[in-house]
């Protein structure tokens, strides 16, 4: 579980997060009130992750509806040894609104080949960037150098793949896979997040 | 350190292409550190998830419970049991362990409802299945469960809009030689015949339609054939109000 120095300092009235590593064997188990609970721990933060990456409100809901599909049918695939409920169930729900982006994007470059930035990435980012203003996480994104912070946002909220991001930002690719490297492993340390 | 090694980035951040991403995934699978690494990485986004968390729209909890009901879960590899007994804490997780079980068999697979665009084949679907997927994704679409009297589950969901309801019955006990299990709507008290199981049947997923005026579902043990009206109690019956 990640510990949570930084992070609870600006929320001291959330409440106790129920133990998703449990709901979630329970869920695998095939017991749909676990899911249901699972569901109301969970769902505001699938949703809000997926609505940022693929924009359109009525298409992130679809998103949401497959990706906690896919948590419920493959829920005994979750190992607690790698990772928190939390961050299995967030990987699928951003491998799924990444894939839609994705798909979205080639169908229209096969349409139109007229170049690129058809998405307009920086609204997105934007957006997340005011909300983490009032987060302690800020200060965490502040100590990443202006290029890792840029290269991570465009990778996870904006879905591009890190050639997509070498190009859009005129860097080598060696580099920009190193600084989305480095610029992680320096905010998984600031974070404090720690596995086991 | 090697050079593959500088991908994790990428990879935890799924900004690799397919090709990538299946070369770096052998390398993590001979590379403890590295897979250890990845897991803290990825944890590391996730961590920001609560930033951008936002309520999702009031229907989208009917529409992923009633879908999660009717959607049996993907087998387990290997020799794993068919669930883990370690998390079984109560009957009633068993039971809902065996309501799994019985929704991943042969009986109601045809209604599987796959999450998955990749797997959804909406061409070979028939009209039913298609049917019963609208209304378990119906944006109203309302889950009602309950436990037979003498063992067993039913489960429906129901759509207003649609008028139309999602019956699964698993597990009832054998109804005996020669008799049958039947479903009823209830309006007013008064029992309307929307199904009969095939004789000596004890699972099925039926598709109700004209649900919108009823205020209850009900399923009774009958002689085979059926009866016009309820000629025994109801072993099980749900409130659709």
């Amino acid at each position: 579980m990640a510990p949570e120095p930084e992070r609870t300092l600006d929320r001291p009235q959330q409440p106790a997060q129920p133990d998703l590593d449990e709901i979630l064997h329970s869920v695998a188990a095939g017991d749909h009130d676990a899911f249901a609970t699972l569901y109301d721990a969970i769902a505001p933060r699938v949703f809000g992750l997926i609505r940022r990456i693929v924009r359109d409100p009525a298409l992130a809901e679809e998103v949401t509806q497959d990706a906690l599909l896919e948590v419920w049918r493959t829920a005994h695939r979750f190992d607690e040894e790698r990772g928190s409920a939390v961050g299995w169930i967030l990987a699928i729900a951003h491998h799924r609104a990444v894939d839609r982006v994705r798909a979205e994007q080639a169908a229209t470059d096969r349409e139109r080949r007229t170049g690129t930035a058809s998405i307009a990435f920086d609204e997105v980012i934007a957006e997340v960037t005011v909300r983490l203003e009032h987060q302690a996480v800020r200060r965490c994104l502040q100590a990443l150098t202006a290029i890792q912070r840029e290269a991570i946002m465009l990778a996870y909220y904006g879905g591009l793949t890190y050639r997509d991001v070498a190009e859009r930002l005129g860097a080598a690719l060696p580099a920009v896979k190193t600084r989305m490297r480095d610029g992680l492993i320096r905010l998984r340390d600031c974070l404090g997040v720690t596995l086991g | 350190m090697t050079d593959i090694h500088t991908l994790a980035g990428a990879y935890a951040l799924y900004a690799t292409d397919e090709l990538e991403r299946t070369r770096f995934e052998r390398h993590l699978a001979e590379c403890p550190s590295c897979a250890a690494e990845v897991a803290e990485l990825s944890e590391t986004m996730a961590a920001l998830s609560d930033v951008t968390a936002e309520a999702p729209p009031p229907g989208l909890r009917a529409a992923v419970l009633a879908r999660s009901a009717a959607t049996p879960q993907a087998p387990r590899a290997g020799q794993r049991p068919a669930f883990r007994l370690a998390g079984l804490r109560s009957r009633r997780l068993v039971a809902a362990a065996a309501t799994f079980i019985v929704l991943g068999g042969a009986g109601v697979a045809g209604y599987q409802i796959a999450s998955h665009s990749a797997h959804s084949n909406g061409t070979q679907a028939s009209a039913e299945n298609k049917q019963i997927a609208a209304v378990l994704t119906a944006p109203d679409a309302r889950l009602h469960s309950a436990t037979a009297t003498d063992g067993g589950h039913v489960t429906v969901v129901s759509s207003r809009s649609l008028d139309e309801a999602v019956a699964v019955i698993a597990r009832l006990p054998s109804p005996g030689p020669n008799h049958t299990y039947q479903l009823w709507l209830i309006s007013q008290g008064n029992p309307r015949s929307v199904g009969v199981l095939a004789a000596g049947s004890t699972a099925a997923t039926e598709l109700l339609s004209g649900v919108r005026g009823a205020q209850a579902i009900g399923v009774s043990r009958e002689p085979a054939g059926g009866s016009a009206t309820p000629t025994q109690p109801l072993v099980a019956q749900l409130s659709l109000t």
